[in-house]
Formats: C-alpha cells, sequence, structure tokens
C-alpha cells in the first residue's frame, strides 16, 4: 500500500512541481499517473523512492513513513522500471536481474531459479538470452529484462516511469498485454506514470489526472469520463472520448438495456468493456454475453443503444 | 662505427637506462593514477570544485617540461625525486579529466536505475561508474604514459638517468648513433605502452573490469624496475655531463687511465654547479675557466696523469686578413700570457654569475692592465670578430674589438653568439668572419679531427699541440693561429674546496685512492 499525504515539492527557483498531492493506492491495485509533461507525475513517483525529497508532506509505503527508513534498504523493496530501461550495458541479462538479490545477499541457487523463472514468464528463452547483453536485445525484449529485473527481489511495490514509452506501437501494445497478464502484479501494489491516455486506460484501476502539479481528479478511468470533476478533465478526454468510453465502460453497466437472449456458447461476460464487444459485432456481426443473470446476444446496433442509454441516465 | 655496434657495445648501459625510463613512466604514473583518480571521482560529485581542480592541472601542463624540473631542484634537489614527482604533475591532468569525463558520460538513465535499486554510492562506483568509465579512463592512463615516457628522457639533465642520458650525450657530442640508441627505444618504449594499453581498452567491458585490478600491480612491477640499477655504488657521488660520459677524454679516459670508479649520474650542464654546491653531489666534471668554480667555491683536481687534453686559447685568423692588415699581429698578440686559469675564471663569473656586460669587464680587464686606448676612429678598413656562444668567446672578442680599434687605423666589429664551433669555423673559413678565439683541443680533435696515433703522441704536451694545430691549419685551411692567451679551459674534475681539503684530495689520483680505500 501506498499513500501520500498532501505531499509538495519545490525546487531551489522557487518554482513548486507538485502542490498537495494526496491519493492511497491499495495491494493489488494499479494507479496511473496521467498527464502532459511538466505536470509533475514524474516527481511525484520518484518522491516515492526518495529519489527526489518532499518539500512537505507525508509518504507512506507499507504504512511506514519512507523518511524513517535508510533510502537505500527502502528502495530495494521498491521496483523501479524506467522508460529507457537503464538496464546496465556491461552486465548480461542475467546479471541485471540479479542485481537487487544480490544487493539482498540471495543465495546463488536462489538467484538463479528466480531469473529462470521469470525469464519464462516474460517469454525470454533463457538459453538464448541468459547471458546476452542488452545491446543484442531489441527494445521490446530490453524492456522486459527491465520489468523481470523491477521484479526480481518480490517487492510489495512497483513503481513504474513511462515503461513503455520508448516502443513503437506494435511493440508497446503486446509487451503492454503480457505485463497486464503478469500473475506476479496480483498482490503488488503499482504506480504507473504514463502521457498515453489509452494505457492509462488500459492498465489503471485507477487514474490520477496532474496538470501544473496539482491533481486534477483521482478515481476510476469511468469515473474520470463520465464524471469529470472540472472542464480540465473534461477536455483531456475529448480527442478520444468514444473510444476510451467504450473501453471503460464494463457490459455489466449497461445490462439493464439489453435483450434477453436464450441459451448460446456466450463468448464474452459481464467485465469485458464495450470496446470488446464492438470488436465482435462488427467481425461476427453478433455477440453473446453471459451475465450473472441472463444472457444477451447483440448486435452493434443494439450495444450502441444501450450506451446511449446508459449516458443519457448520467445527465 | 655503425648504430648496431654501437647498440652491442653499450648494451649493458643501454639496458641499464631502458629499466630506469620504464620504472621513471611507471613510479610517476602510478602516483598520478593513485592521486588523480580519487580526485577525478570527487570532482564528479562535488560539482563546484571541478572547475578548480581541472584548471589547476591544466596550469601544471603547460609549464615547459624543463622548466618545470628547474622548479623541482630548489624543492627536492636532483636525482629521481625531482624527475618523479615533475612526472606525476604532467600524468595528472589526463587521468583526473577522463576519470571525470569518464564518469560523466555514464548514461544518467542507468546511474539512476542504479540508484532507484537501492545500490549505496559505494556500489554505484564500484558496480557501475567505474566499469563504464574504464574505456574512458584508461585512454587518460595511455595519454599519460605517452606523455611520461617523452618527458622521462629530460629526466637526464637533473640525474635521475633514463634514455635521455644516450639522446642528450649524442648530441652533445654529435653522435648520431648515440642519439638513436636513446630515442628509438624511447620512441619504442612510447608505441609499447599504448598499444598494450590500448589492448586492455579494447577488450569487453567484462575483462576490464579485470584490468582494474591488473593494471595497479602492472605498475608496481613495471615501477620497480627503477630500482635494479641502483644501490651498489661508491661513497662519493660523481655528476657528469652526457657529453663527458662519452668521450675518451672524458669518463672512459677515467676510467682507462686513472681505473677510477665511481657512481656515476648523468646531468645537466646547468644544474651541475648548484648541485655540487648543495651536496647533492661530491665530483663534478667541469669546465677549468668556468666562472661557477669562483662563485661555488669548488677546486679544480690536478690532471696527473694528462687525460684531459690541453684547450688554450689563441685567436686564429684568416691569412688573406694578416696580409691585408699586418699590425693586426702584433695587437691581437697583446694579451697573450697576461690571462691565466684564475684570471679567466674570475672574468667568467663577473659576466655568467654577477651578470655584468662583458663589453664592461672586457674593458676594466684592459684599463687595469693598462692596454686600454680610446678608439681611434680610423678609416683604414674593417675586420669582423667572431666569438662562439658560450663561454670565454664573449670577452675576449671584446677585447680584441677594444685593442684593433684602439692601436689601430682599422675599424673592428664583434660578430658573436656563433652557435658552435663548427658554425663558427665555417664562418672563417667563408670570410664571413675574419678571426675568432680558438682552443687547441677543440682545433685538434674537433676540427682536424687527427688520427688516435697522432693525438696519443701530443696530447700530453701542450706545445706539441699547439705546433700541431697551427701548422696544419695554415696549410688545410690558410688560417693563423696567433699566440696562446694563456689559459687552459680544459675538461676538469672538480670537488667543493672544503670538502677536497677535508679529504685530502688534490689531484684526480688522490681522488681514486681515496675510493679505492673507503
Amino acid at each position: 500500500m501506498i499513500q501520500l499525504d498532501n505531499v509538495s515539492k519545490s525546487f531551489g527557483n522557487g518554482k513548486t512541481v507538485v502542490s498537495n498531492v494526496s491519493f492511497t493506492v491499495n495491494e493489488g491495485e494499479t494507479m496511473v499517473l496521467l498527464g502532459t509533461s511538466g505536470s509533475g507525475k514524474t516527481t511525484t513517483l520518484r518522491m516515492i523512492n526518495r529519489l527526489t525529497d518532499p518539500s512537505s508532506g507525508s509518504i507512506y509505503v507499507n504504512g511506514t513513513s519512507v523518511t524513517t527508513q535508510q533510502p537505500e534498504i527502502l528502495r530495494r523493496s521498491i521496483g523501479y522500471v524506467l522508460q529507457n530501461n537503464g538496464l546496465f550495458p556491461h552486465y548480461t541479462v542475467a546479471e541485471n536481474i540479479a542485481i537487487v538479490p544480490e544487493l539482498a545477499n540471495w543465495d546463488k541457487k536462489r538467484i538463479t531459479d528466480r531469473t529462470a523463472a521469470l525469464m519464462e514468464k516474460l517469454h525470454l528463452p533463457a538459453d538464448e538470452y541468459l547471458h546476452a547483453y542488452p545491446h543484442q536485445l531489441s527494445g521490446g525484449q530490453q524492456q522486459r529484462v527491465g520489468l523481470a529485473r523491477a521484479l526480481a527481489a518480490d517487492p510489495p511495490v512497483l513503481l513504474m516511469d513511462e515503461p513503455f514509452g520508448a516502443l513503437d506501437p506494435v511493440t508497446r501494445a503486446s509487451v503492454r498485454k503480457e505485463f497486464r497478464n503478469l500473475d506476479e502484479l496480483h498482490s503488488k501494489t503499482v504506480i504507473i506514470v504514463t502521457h498515453d491516455v489509452q494505457e492509462a486506460f488500459e492498465l489503471g484501476t485507477y487514474i490520477c489526472l496532474m496538470d501544473k502539479g496539482i491533481v486534477q481528479q483521482v478515481g476510476t478511468p469511468a469515473e474520470l469520463l463520465f464524471k469529470p470533476a472540472n472542464d480540465f478533465v473534461h477536455s483531456f478526454f475529448e480527442e478520444q472520448r468514444l473510444l476510451l468510453e467504450l473501453k471503460a465502460l464494463k457490459l455489466t453497466a449497461i445490462r439493464q438495456w439489453l435483450n434477453n437472449g436464450t441459451l448460446e456458447n456466450a463468448t464474452l461476460n459481464g467485465n469485458n468493456s464495450c470496446w470488446e464487444a464492438l470488436e465482435q459485432t462488427t467481425e461476427h456481426d453478433t455477440v453473446t454475453v453471459q451475465f450473472e443473470d441472463k444472457i444477451s446476444t447483440i448486435n452493434t446496433n443494439a450495444l450502441m443503444d444501450a450506451v446511449k442509454q446508459y449516458k443519457h441516465g448520467l445527465f | 662505427m655503425g648504430f648496431f655496434d654501437f647498440v652491442q657495445q653499450q648494451s649493458g648501459k643501454l639496458l641499464e637506462q631502458t629499466l630506469q625510463h620504464i620504472g621513471l613512466t611507471f613510479i610517476s604514473l602510478l602516483l598520478a593514477v593513485l592521486i588523480g583518480l580519487p580526485l577525478g571521482i570527487l570532482i564528479t560529485r562535488k560539482q563546484k570544485l571541478a572547475g578548480t581542480i581541472l584548471g589547476i592541472a591544466g596550469i601544471l601542463q603547460t609549464i615547459p617540461s624543463i622548466a618545470l624540473l628547474g622548479f623541482m631542484i630548489p624543492l627536492l634537489g636532483i636525482g629521481a625525486q625531482p624527475a618523479i614527482v615533475a612526472l606525476f604533475l604532467y600524468a595528472l591532468l589526463p587521468i583526473i579529466r577522463n576519470t571525470y569525463t569518464g564518469i560523466q558520460q555514464v548514461d544518467p538513465t542507468v546511474t539512476d536505475a542504479a540508484i532507484g535499486m537501492g545500490m549505496s554510492k559505494r556500489q554505484l562506483l564500484y558496480k557501475v561508474q567505474l566499469p563504464l568509465a574504464m574505456p574512458v579512463l584508461l585512454a587518460g592512463i595511455r595519454t599519460a604514459t605517452v606523455i611520461n615516457v617523452g618527458v622521462a628522457t629530460l629526466a637526464a639533465y637533473i640525474a635521475a638517468g633514463g634514455l635521455g642520458e644516450f639522446i642528450f650525450g649524442g648530441i652533445a657530442l654529435n653522435n648520431t648513433n648515440m642519439i638513436l640508441a636513446g630515442a628509438i627505444p624511447a620512441a619504442l618504449l612510447a608505441i609499447i605502452f599504448d598499444w598494450l594499453l590500448s589492448l586492455l581498452q579494447k577488450l569487453n567491458l567484462r575483462k576490464a573490469k579485470k584490468g582494474l585490478y591488473i593494471l595497479p600491480v602492472l605498475f608496481v612491477g613495471l615501477s620497480a624496475f627503477y630500482l635494479l640499477p641502483a644501490a651498489f655504488g661508491t661513497k662519493l657521488l660523481a655528476g657528469f655531463t652526457p657529453e663527458f660520459m662519452g668521450r675518451k677524454d672524458g669518463n672512459l679516459g677515467l676510467k682507462k687511465t686513472y681505473g677510477l670508479d665511481i657512481r656515476t649520474v648523468v646531468i645537466s650542464d646547468m644544474v651541475m654547479y648548484k648541485a655540487i654546491y648543495e651536496k647533492k653531489l661530491d665530483v663534478i666534471s667541469g669546465s677549468s675557466t668556468d666562472g661557477r668554480v669562483k662563485a661555488y667555491d669548488l677546486v679544480v683536481l690536478k690532471d696527473d696523469k694528462h687525460i684531459f687534453p690541453p684547450y688554450y686559447a689563441a685567436p686564429i685568423i684568416r691569412q688573406e686578413t694578416l696580409d691585408k692588415y699586418p699590425e693586426l699581429t702584433s695587437v691581437l698578440n697583446k694579451l697573450s700570457g697576461i690571462i691565466n686559469d684564475s684570471i679567466m675564471t674570475e672574468l667568467n663569473y663577473r659576466v655568467d654569475y654577477l651578470k655584468q656586460d662583458p663589453a664592461v669587464v672586457a674593458k676594466d680587464f684592459l684599463v687595469a692592465n693598462h692596454l686600454w686606448q680610446p678608439e681611434k676612429h680610423g678609416t683604414k678598413g674593417s675586420i669582423r670578430i667572431g666569438a662562439k656562444i658560450f663561454g670565454d668567446g664573449y670577452i675576449l672578442a671584446n677585447m680584441y674589438k677594444m685593442l684593433v680599434n684602439g692601436y689601430t687605423d682599422i675599424e673592428a666589429v664583434t660578430k658573436t653568439g656563433l652557435g658552435g664551433t663548427k658554425i663558427a669555423f665555417e664562418a672563417l673559413t667563408n670570410g664571413q668572419i675574419d678571426l675568432y678565439p680558438e682552443y687547441t683541443g677543440t682545433g685538434l680533435l674537433v676540427l682536424l679531427q687527427a688520427s688516435q696515433p697522432t693525438i696519443d703522441s701530443l696530447i700530453s704536451d701542450n706545445q706539441k699541440v699547439y705546433d700541431y694545430v697551427a701548422e696544419e691549419f695554415s696549410r688545410k685551411f690558410n688560417i693563423k693561429w696567433l699566440a696562446p692567451i694563456g689559459f687552459n679551459n680544459t675538461y676538469a674534475l672538480m670537488m667543493r674546496r672544503q670538502q677536497a681539503a677535508t679529504l685530502n684530495i688534490t689531484s684526480i689520483s688522490d681522488l681514486k685512492n681515496y675510493l679505492v680505500h673507503h
């Protein structure tokens, strides 16, 4: 669990880059810090592992104030992923992954086993890449190694600074997908910094939208879309609104406007997004959704109608 | 004698000098790494100091090497210490700067990741910064090594040994083989060390990490070379110029004729007198009429077995000029017999040490000896009087000018500062000058290049040498030797007056006997 309490940061020149940020992220949840460049999101992240010290306010990781711990010890319990991966160019893949376990004095066997397990989970064939150097890997592979390195010592907390930012769109989508499906993450508290709205919607349990160092709104993706706290939040998503809405909206939310169908082989359930349903209806004309209490078979029109009804109900 | 014969003949000396050279280079390099590396690391952490420290190291680098060695003498005397300190100071800049640059250019994302993962400053330095800065750091050490191999040749000027002994000896003796015997190994050392370090630099990063540990061991090992040739020696220490070391009428003669076996260092003429005065040396090879003999209260040891050829000074003049102005002979001979060794030393002392104008010193002397007459401003013609760049020539040329102007209707002008024997003599034979003071020994050995049997038959007798050169010059070059002035500016061994008296040494044989018994 991570808790920020009225955290502010000003630099020597009097410029305030983060002011009064407060939020809480629980275990198993992912908080996305979203905003344009200069919004203070990276500074906020770096204060959590004390790469930057806050000017005021308190930060707690798993209930303990970060300032009461020795920075090196604190950081070893926090996984850290950087945009340009920050892999050590003079270390092999295996050595890179083993950095934090080495610092924590794990025994050799345990390190080897852990490295192998992580490489498998991240689809990096050990026999091919174990002793390779970072420059021999593709961008996507490097980022996977960076992720493995952050996860190596199984830290309860993971901080990710634009983790997929340096990758091309295709690679980014696939690495992101792998990341989402990692079972390692289920019990972790994760904070991700990004300026990519889609990424935020895809990965965030909650999104913290920041502008000029000030938090504009903290909430679920749907809350930010459908109940924006102010004009800034509203306009921030304007360009991709429909796409985001469909992605943020779960089928459960519109189930009351969907028909009662007969028993058929359902391909989606209530936790899937409207976007996923739309992908299917445009492909196969109809899609069958299994809810807890009913089954619906819908086409594109029925889906979009239901979405419209949902939005009407909000305003 | 060919180059390879020379190398073969001098192989022992060459090996000794090469080892000394390597030793000097690496002792100073080791010190520079020990000091420069931490300083370089310090300024990456305290950026405010970076400008100051790099600035100071940069200024040190710009001091001309011979000047830096000169500054060291009052502080550290002569020998290895000042040479090592000077070399150390030269090696400092490339090492500090490259350590600093090497660490600065480590990808900040990598350092950020290292700190973010919980590395301490120390772990960051040893696991990340130093290994990644290693290629740049090694490039700095390479630069410093090459600089040091080069500058270490100058160590021979201050009795620290090294290949400079051959190089400067060869230059002084105009012996190309000797110059090459020093210069080629020095160049090879620079190339070989540069190449070896480049191999280390090109090794992949992993092995370079190990290179970090090999390097100090290697440096210490190579440094130890310096200590090998030293150690055993006599109680007294001699400092000889590179020229004296290689001459038959120098150190070789001392060994052969006297059997003199004394611990010897090679040293520049410029610092030699000061060094013996400051008791860093006990015996030096000087020139008997040098002003510094008086300035530093030294005493010339008697050459009782006559190995140093006579270098009696006399004006030599073109026969053509004499035929045209026969009155010159009697005028120029006015100096003959009135300047002995101690008078010449005194005159040189006033010029070299008291920095008085040679013209003033010349006039004072003529006035004191009732030889001076005011200028006649004659119009009969003019002659040019030359002088070599060093030693007694300036004063003598001025005296001759005043005598000619005072006693004849000829107008004399001086043309001093003729580089060396060869240049002065060429000028004379070409008619660019009409006369200049020369030494009988130089005439015999350098200008006539007499055969060894001839030299051996003449060398111990001043008059024989004079007669021989006078006859040969007249015959070969149509140049006339006038009467000798009276002083003998020859090589001489000298000691501090005080010490020579205490040890009861007055001649070279005394010195030899003293060394045998102590």
